[in-house]
């Protein structure tokens, strides 16, 4: 087969796709005959709408010199680790805004940071390729220093994502800027499975980020610079379950829907989207046009416990809070008067929902929580 | 400003969904309507604030002009105010508070004494003279008010001339929001910094931008606040994210002052809770003892003190009234302040209170971030040594010498240099510290205040210290002038000969402690070891900051970033490698060299076969004789022993685990390698290398010495190290902290060049693959101080695939990513060094390979004297060599292009990464660009201009 006839037989193939776009988007415009509040009335229910109250902020977590670049909750308790430029991770007490630990990492340039299941150890990975795990409860040094109780190392690129394996303290999974994902074993300090790479079908560019399915441990999702994420099982690191096409720009930030059955992405190209990953398909786009040429990236989201909000940071500093369902913006938490000042980089929801932390390039990270009273009849 | 009304549009477009100004349609409510309370005028507390205007004396208060017609102003307005309020019902709390403020500003005009009522009334006229009166009134906090009132006088001038009622409405209400925050800083110092100025904005804001839109909704705001009250009563936050919300919180019901810190988690606020603090609010003012921030308790309620502002607070309020405490135990408003410098003896003593509230941990972070944040360290300017207020610098070198003062405290010292003896201005000396620190001016004669006419070091000397003299047995009779040195030897003013040590016997000790007089402490060494014991000693986090200056150091991969970083390990370092460093180092490098070994055998097998059907052509066609055939085989072939090694290394060397087989392999095959170096075949095999393209450069240096590093107790050298590849990980990144090492240590005279030891370096060096594809982690270096990109001048010729697969000039990869990280925007205003590397191969390259083999640079032509070679030795004659011309043509292609991408210079060097010298200079040269940086703005623009960096061009 010359190469012109492949070159014809991929235009047809590629005008054929969308044209069946084009078909689904009709059946789906087609089908939609219902609104949320129109249910709701159906089924004798008052619609559960979103106030300017429902989240404020209510505690500011000062103490970072640098940017704020990470952060995560345990799973209990209400603690939060965050990096920073500083090059120091702080662990927090989120309830009384009080540090337990603010300790100095041996490279200062550190992207991310994830606490252990059990709320011992501390794992941060950043520019120098590696992903250094603290117990918290090892005694500091003189200088005050906690030393790394395991070094992680394997990986070609930047450490630029890491999360636990939900309810298994040995197990992370990490994504680098070496294109691949490692699961990595923490007692003895090596890599069980490389996702991607060379020889694989892996990502094409580096992986910007990684999320576990809290329902099944075994599937994780990545996003990368290739502008797709990808589907991966555990037990198959020779190539991805499902590749995930759609952004138009760096995916930056993926995030699994709490039910297990989605998954949400944000992207270098100002949206974010949802996907389900039994189907495959891209099930809503969020975008709010801003006007200005300039479009905003998408630097992280999460997910509320019952997935109805979405919660986006922006490079220009706005935070989004989406409704899932509607697509709408709820709330803009970037633009209320005790706002960051800087664009917001992380996002984390806590493990009992109750309360979302932010952290920006002001330094600081904050908690918002639910600020009035609700009736659900 | 556009903040405002941002989240309105939402309700507007979906009402049914998002507005939360809905009816109220839910069951009756159990509960009691908010009521308006009966204001008693008299307990508004307005005018109290004057009480604590002491802070206020550091600033210049403008004097608030006397105008006559203030009164008369005030009252209208108020006037206007309580007319238009009695247009919407008032039976809603807001409307309760609007009332309530108007008032507050009726009685305050009406009275006018305090200044806060001056202030609101004159600032229609008075414009920022009054506000600054008013920020200042604003007592506790009066950045906060300036802010504020800065923003009300903005307003004012705006709003000012316009007279339809609606404004001036618009306006008193603001006026009375800005009075109220002001007057209620005082009972509520959790009232955010920023909280404050935001909302001072956004009332401004209302005020220029929105007032046709305000009025308007004015009547809405109203209701929508009051069903909020309803619906949410326990809700001390009604919302943060509407104006009319915000109005709402601007009531003088205390709590919702509270509420940036607060926020909607606390349930516990009840509706009566409020009520009891709105009564309680007037009476703190007898109270004196009572909490800040809730105005509960007495005097003898545990409380904790902020220690800047001296607010103090009970068990339940100190969290939220100090937050997180990044400066330890300061209100939310005080951060960033100096403290009290009476409290300075309680940092990092911490209160029961704290141990109970929080856990033993968290006590502990607190502790050591109020003693070592830099807002609460002791201000240089308040210490005078000698009579001269000290400056930073000097202060930390008074604080990290070997034996510091003990219990520094702001005032008047006096300090001997040359014995190190140290006290209160007009005291005996205190303490012997560490001598020769550059603090402060010269001693004065009556430093100490004495009279007895003998003079230590130019110091007359006190009675105490005279008798001390005396009886450690020094002659004292004739009013001597003695000479001390740090180790206590004295010598006579003008004579030679050391005539004693003063503490040389153990009695003078004793003696001392009886006189409360110093001896000296056993560590102050001499001044050389203290000096070099100062680099390596461990400075505060804060000051580590202020003196690190971060360089980065570039460039596309083969650039020869690691060999510079390297060299600068090597240059700087006192312990480049630790032994645990240099066994990996050395693995490695025998890793390389069996690699290398590993690809000669590859060329010996290619070229064997070459050979052989070279031969075997040879043959056909000629037919020679077998022993002939014999013999040319064995030129490439080797014996089976070496055979059965080559074929195993190679197999290892393809299946890719070369690492794994160390360090065992060398035990084993160390005489082998020996043995298969000197074989004939290897070393035919060698010979043609140029063949070998996998072969890097550098192969032969290691190759050449390839039995002495296979060795078992092979240790590498600094060179063997420069010259490796692969030892510093090319994957990540790497840093390196190092400081210049002082040329001379006698020259301190110059006092640049002694805090120049104090400023540390951090070489932090990434390649091109760690940054990224898209420099995505650049901003994450925005704090460096220079910028050093790296292009080795020995890529013009080389090609390799780029991301595409497309094969590219590595020149040109080069430029491209030169462009990308110029262009970044974190790296806006970032000075750029260039350094040209690899000029040893470049100059042998550019004598064979013309340069125009690079497209870039197609217009190289060169006016080369024939005669160059041997110019060179003709020192009057002198024009330069192909590579230097080759090397400037470079730089200028760079500058040209530096300056198209951003207007600016680009500053150039040549290195040599395998010179230390060259290195040094290098660095240095960046060390004056990073010290030029800092004075630059010292400088006017022309002259700016005229220092640009033509020369190197």
């Amino acid at each position: 087969m010359s190469v012109a006839e492949l070159k014809e037989r991929h235009k047809v193939a590629t005008e054929t796709v969308n044209s069946l776009r084009e078909r689904l988007k009709q059946k789906r415009v087609q089908l939609l005959d219902t609104d949320v509040a129109g249910y709701a009335r159906a089924q004798g229910r008052t619609l559960v709408t979103f106030g300017p109250t429902d989240l404020v902020c209510c505690r500011t977590l000062q103490g970072h010199t640098g940017k704020v670049y990470s952060l995560d909750w345990t799973p209990e308790k209400n603690r939060i680790v965050s990096v920073s430029q500083d090059g120091r991770f702080i662990v927090w007490n989120a309830l009384t805004s009080q540090k337990t630990h603010a300790i100095k990492l041996p490279c200062a340039w550190v992207m991310t940071c994830a606490f252990a299941p059990n709320g011992q150890s501390v794992a941060c990975g950043g520019l120098d390729s590696v992903c250094s795990i603290f117990n918290l409860n090892s005694p500091v040094d003189r200088d005050g220093n906690l030393p790394v109780s395991r070094m992680l190392s394997g990986h070609k690129g930047y450490v630029s994502s890491c999360q636990y394996v939900p309810d298994e303290d040995a197990h992370l999974i990490t994504g680098s800027g070496d294109q691949t994902c490692v699961l990595w074993d923490i007692t003895t300090g090596l890599r069980t499975s490389v996702f991607g790479g060379e020889f694989q079908s892996g990502h094409t560019a580096d992986v910007l980020s990684v999320s576990i399915n809290g329902s099944n441990s075994r599937m994780f999702i990545s996003g990368s610079c290739d502008s797709t994420a990808r589907l991966w099982d555990t037990r198959v690191a020779s190539r991805a379950v499902h590749t995930y096409n759609g952004h138009e720009g760096d995916v930056n930030a993926v995030k699994f829907f709490p039910d297990g059955n989605r998954f949400g992405t944000g992207s270098d190209d100002g949206t974010c989207r949802l996907f389900d990953i039994r189907t495959g398909h891209e099930l809503q786009v969020y975008y709010q046009q801003s006007g200005i040429n300039e479009i905003p990236h998408v630097t992280s989201i999460a997910f509320s416990i019952s997935g109805r909000l979405l919660i986006a940071g922006y490079s220009n500093g706005d935070c989004y809070v989406w409704d899932t369902l509607l697509a709408q913006v709820v709330l803009n938490l970037g633009q209320l008067q005790n706002s960051h000042e800087g664009r917001i980089t992380c996002l984390g929801v806590s493990a009992d929902g109750s309360a979302l932390c932010t952290g920006s390039w002001d330094t600081n990270l904050k908690i918002w929580a639910f600020g009035g009273i609700r009736r659900v009849t | 400003m556009a903040k405002v009304g941002t989240s309105f549009p939402l309700g507007e477009d979906n009402p049914a969904q998002y507005s939360f100004a809905l009816e109220y349609e839910g069951p009756p409510v159990s509960r009691d309507l908010p009521r308006a309370v009966p204001i008693n005028l008299k307990q508004i507390p307005v005018a109290a604030v004057v009480a604590q205007v002491s802070v206020a004396e550091k600033l210049s208060l403008p004097v608030v002009q006397p105008i006559v017609a203030t009164d008369h102003l005030a009252n209208k307005l108020s006037k206007e105010l309580t007319a238009a309020d009695s247009t919407v019902s008032p039976t809603s709390v807001i409307e309760n508070s609007r009332e309530t403020a108007s008032k507050e500003l009726d009685s305050a005009s009406e009275i006018a004494v305090s200044p806060v009522a001056s202030g609101i009334a004159s600032g229609p006229r008075g414009g920022a003279k009054s506000s600054g009166e008013l920020g200042s009134s604003g007592a506790l906090e009066f950045s906060d008010g300036n802010c504020l009132s800065g923003e009300l006088s903005d307003v004012v001038s705006t709003a000012h001339g316009l007279e339809s009622s609606l404004i001036s409405l618009e306006h008193s209400r603001e006026l009375f929001n800005g009075a109220q925050s002001c007057s209620t800083i005082e009972f509520c110092d959790s009232f955010g910094k920023s909280g404050g100025s935001s909302q001072a904005f956004r009332v401004s804001n209302v005020g220029k931008e929105s007032i046709d839109l305000d009025g308007s909704n004015r009547l809405d705001w109203v209701s929508s606040g009051s069903v909020l009250s309803l619906e949410c009563p326990s809700s001390p936050k009604t919302g943060d994210c509407s104006e009319s919300n915000n109005d709402v919180r601007r009531n003088p019901v205390v709590t919702f002052h509270d509420d940036e810190l607060d926020g909607g988690l606390e349930e516990e606020f009840s509706r009566d809770e409020q009520e009891v603090r709105v009564r309680r609010q007037p009476q703190i003012k007898g109270k004196k003892g009572s909490c800040y921030r809730c105005f509960k308790g007495n005097r003898f309620t545990e409380k904790e003190v902020c220690l800047v502002c001296d607010a103090k607070y009970c068990s339940n309020c100190v969290l939220r009234a100090m937050g997180s405490m990044p400066e330890g135990r300061k209100c939310v408003s005080c951060i960033g302040f100096p403290i009290d410098e009476s409290k300075r003896t309680n940092l990092g003593k911490c209160s029961r209170m704290l141990k109970r509230l929080l856990n033993d941990l968290e006590v502990r972070q607190i502790m050591k971030a109020e003693k070592l944040c830099e807002a609460n360290q002791l201000p240089s300017e308040y210490l005078c040594v000698n009579g001269k207020p000290l400056c930073p610098e000097e202060l930390l070198m008074l604080q990290t010498c070997l034996s510091p003062p003990k219990k520094l405290k702001p005032g008047n010292y006096w300090y001997d240099k040359v014995s190190g003896l140290w006290g209160k201005e007009g005291e005996k000396p205190s303490q012997i510290i560490s001598p020769h620190l550059h603090v402060g001016g010269p001693i004065m004669q009556n430093a100490s205040n004495g009279n007895t006419q003998v003079f230590i070091n130019g110091r007359e000397i006190t009675k105490v210290e005279l008798r001390m003299l005396q009886l450690a047995g020094v002659q004292c009779a004739g009013n001597p002038h003695f000479w001390v040195n740090e180790d206590g030897s004295y010598q006579e003013e003008g004579q030679k000969n050391t005539k004693g040590y003063i503490w040389g016997k153990a009695g003078t000790k004793l003696l001392c402690a009886f006189l409360s007089l110093p001896v000296p402490s056993k560590s102050s060494g001499s001044y050389a070891e203290q000096s070099n014991s100062l680099l390596g000693r461990s400075v505060p986090d804060y000051v580590g900051q202020r003196m690190l200056q971060k360089i980065l150091l570039v460039g596309y991969s083969g650039s020869g970033t690691s060999t510079i970083f390297k060299q600068v390990k090597l240059l700087y370092d006192a312990v480049p490698f630790s032994a645990e460093e240099r066994e990996n180092l050395k693995l490695t490098i025998q890793g390389n060299v069996y690699t290398y070994l590993g690809i000669l055998l590859e060329g010996r097998e290619r070229f064997e076969e070459e050979c052989l059907s070279h031969m075997r052509k040879n043959r056909s066609s000629g037919g020679n004789g077998h022993i002939e055939n014999h013999e040319e085989k064995s030129i490439y072939s080797i014996g089976p022993r070496l055979k059965a090694f080559s074929d195993w290394l190679l197999k290892t060397m393809v299946s890719g685990n070369l690492e794994a087989i160390f360090p065992a392999a060398t035990r084993e095959y160390a005489p082998l390698v020996e043995e298969l170096w000197n074989d004939p075949a290897m070393q035919a095999t060698y010979s043609r290398k140029n063949e070998l393209e996998m072969l890097p450069t550098i192969a032969n240096y290691f190759l050449e010495r390839a039995v002495d590093i296979l060795r078992l107790d092979y240790d590498p050298s600094d060179l063997d190290i420069l010259y490796s590849e692969g030892v510093i990980s090319s994957n990540g990144l790497a840093c390196v902290d190092f400081s210049f090492p002082q040329s001379a240590p006698d020259d301190y005279t110059d006092s640049m060049d002694h805090h120049d030891s104090l400023l540390r370096y951090q070489l932090i060096r990434v390649n091109a693959r760690g940054l990224g594809e898209n420099c995505k982690w650049l901003d994450m270096f925005e704090d460096v101080g220079l910028v050093t990109f790296c292009v080795a001048l020995s890529d013009y010729d080389k090609y390799t695939p780029d991301a595409n697969g497309s094969l590219t000039n590595n020149m040109i990869q080069s430029r491209r990513f030169f462009e990308s990280i110029v262009a970044h925007p974190t790296f806006d205003q970032m000075d750029f060094l260039l350094m040209l590397t690899k000029f040893d191969l470049f100059e042998e390259k550019i004598e064979q390979v013309p340069l125009t083999e690079c497209e870039w640079f197609d217009d190289f032509h060169p006016l080369v004297s024939r005669h160059h070679s041997n110019s060179r030795s003709n020192s009057i004659n002198y024009s330069p060599t192909l590579g230097q011309l080759g090397f400037h043509y470079v730089a200028v292609k760079f500058k040209r292009l530096y300056a198209s991408l951003t207007g600016r210079n680009l500053y150039v060097s040549l290195v040599k990464g395998l010179e230390p010298d060259s290195v040094d200079a290098g660095l240095k040269y960046a060390r004056e660009i990073l010290k030029w940086d800092e004075e630059r703005v010292n400088f006017s623009l022309s002259e700016y201009s005229m220092y640009s960096m033509e020369g190197s061009s």
